[in-house]
């Protein structure tokens, strides 16, 4: 079976035997865990972040399907002065040809995900991995977009879109339809790194020359408390949720 | 009585002569105020970087030749701004302004916007006023080109 939407790709194969499905879990309250990290955590310095989050629902009901998120993070974070992104990527070539089809410059980090399929007998879990890439900036607001894929038991890829505005980045997750009657798919639970282990191409003298961008800008003084990040989650069907933590400053500053 | 009552008029006409010549005197030396013409070009050098702040130096050349220091700040908004002061023979002159990014996803996006001065010191201590600002950002370098132009009366 093939699916598709505007702004979603999808190309979704299911494994149809987990029998008869229930949807559940749209109005249930859902805890919010994150968690974030510099490596290394040098003031003053490039480095990687690692973003993530952990949402729970508790009582065992099915989790409510995600519908978009924002991660606020410190607004002298240097994300815009990261160096990565030095080209975009379209959704339609992510679309068709995945992440191999875009250029290595508008790679900025990577991923995992886990996604649920909440079904009467079982709640079915998937590992995905995801690729973040700058995408084409209509508005002169740095664009990404996350490509999702997954494999078994569900076989699809989804493009979620985002926004990185001044001290926060906001994401929307497209519906992930699984099959008749039964419920979305929801992400339950996503680790985002953004920097990190990249390898960019810049011509010199005529050549193509692999490096290594610098990543994301640190500040030079970290703020009493730490580093403060936030996240606020949308679910389909009204429910909210959201968490704080920081990042501690390093010893010494 | 006539005496002093001449004496005081001739004091008031010299105060009111006096204040006159002073007015006149203020004047013209605002009428002949000069007038910077500032049409400034820098190729910078990254500095130093702190989150979303990049520090850059160089050496411009144009009407007002020196070396400049500035602070570029991007963070995410389609606008950027930047803190800037040009020292030159015979002082300095302090500038703040925004632009506009052309293309975030670009490796060389350039920008245009105004700038406004913020003080002197030297012979411009009493510069102010304002002009454009122009330039491309170097996302892979830091570097930044910057150009100045403006008017500025000291």
């Amino acid at each position: 079976m093939r699916l598709s939407r505007p702004g979603l790709s999808l190309a979704l194969v299911l494994v149809a035997v987990f029998g008869v499905c229930m949807p559940v879990g749209a109005g249930a309250a859902q805890i919010a865990k994150i968690n974030a990290r510099f490596t290394p955590e040098r003031l003053g310095h490039a480095t990687t972040l690692s973003l993530g989050f952990k949402l729970v629902t508790p009582d065992r009901q099915g989790p409510a399907a995600l519908s978009a998120m924002q991660l606020a993070y410190p607004a002298n974070l240097g994300l815009a002065t990261s160096g990565l992104g030095l080209a975009s990527c379209s959704l339609s070539e992510l679309e068709a040809m995945g992440g191999e089809g875009c250029p290595a410059n508008s790679r900025m980090g990577y991923g995992s995900a886990v996604v649920e399929l909440a079904l009467d007998v079982e709640t079915v879990k998937e590992q995905i991995s995801l690729q973040v890439f700058a995408g084409p900036s209509p508005d002169g607001y740095l664009h990404v977009l996350v490509y999702a894929s997954g494999v078994y038991p569900v076989y699809a890829q989804v493009v979620l879109s985002g926004v990185l505005l001044r001290g926060r980045l906001s994401i929307v997750v497209p519906p992930i339809p699984s099959f008749p009657e039964a419920p979305d798919i929801s992400m339950t639970q996503m680790q985002l790194t953004l920097g990190g282990d990249l390898t960019y191409y810049e011509r010199v003298g005529g050549k193509l020359v692999a490096y290594h961008p610098a990543g994301v800008g640190l500040p030079s003084r970290c703020p009493s408390g730490g580093f403060p990040f936030g996240a606020t989650f949308a679910f389909l069907g009204g429910g909210q949720a959201s968490a704080h933590t920081a990042v501690p400053c390093p010893q010494g500053s | 009585m006539r005496q002093v009552r001449r004496m005081r008029q001739h004091r008031f006409a010299a105060a009111g002569l006096t204040l006159l010549v002073g007015v006149l005197a203020l004047a013209a030396a605002a009428a002949a105020a000069s007038v910077l013409n500032v049409h400034d070009e820098g190729h910078l050098r990254f500095v130093h970087a702190s989150g979303s702040v990049i520090i850059d130096e160089g050496r411009v050349s144009g009407s007002f030749p020196g070396t400049v220091r500035v602070r570029f700040l991007y963070n995410g908004e389609p606008d950027v701004s930047a803190v800037f002061t040009i020292t030159g023979h015979g002082g300095s002159i302090s500038a703040r302004g925004t632009g506009r990014l052309s293309s975030p996803t670009s490796p060389t996006p350039s920008f245009g916007g105004h700038m406004t001065v913020t003080g002197g010191t030297g012979r411009y201590t009493h510069v102010h006023g304002g002009g454009e600002l122009f330039g491309v950002y170097n996302r892979r370098s830091y570097a930044l080109t910057v150009q100045a132009i403006g008017k500025l009366p000291y």
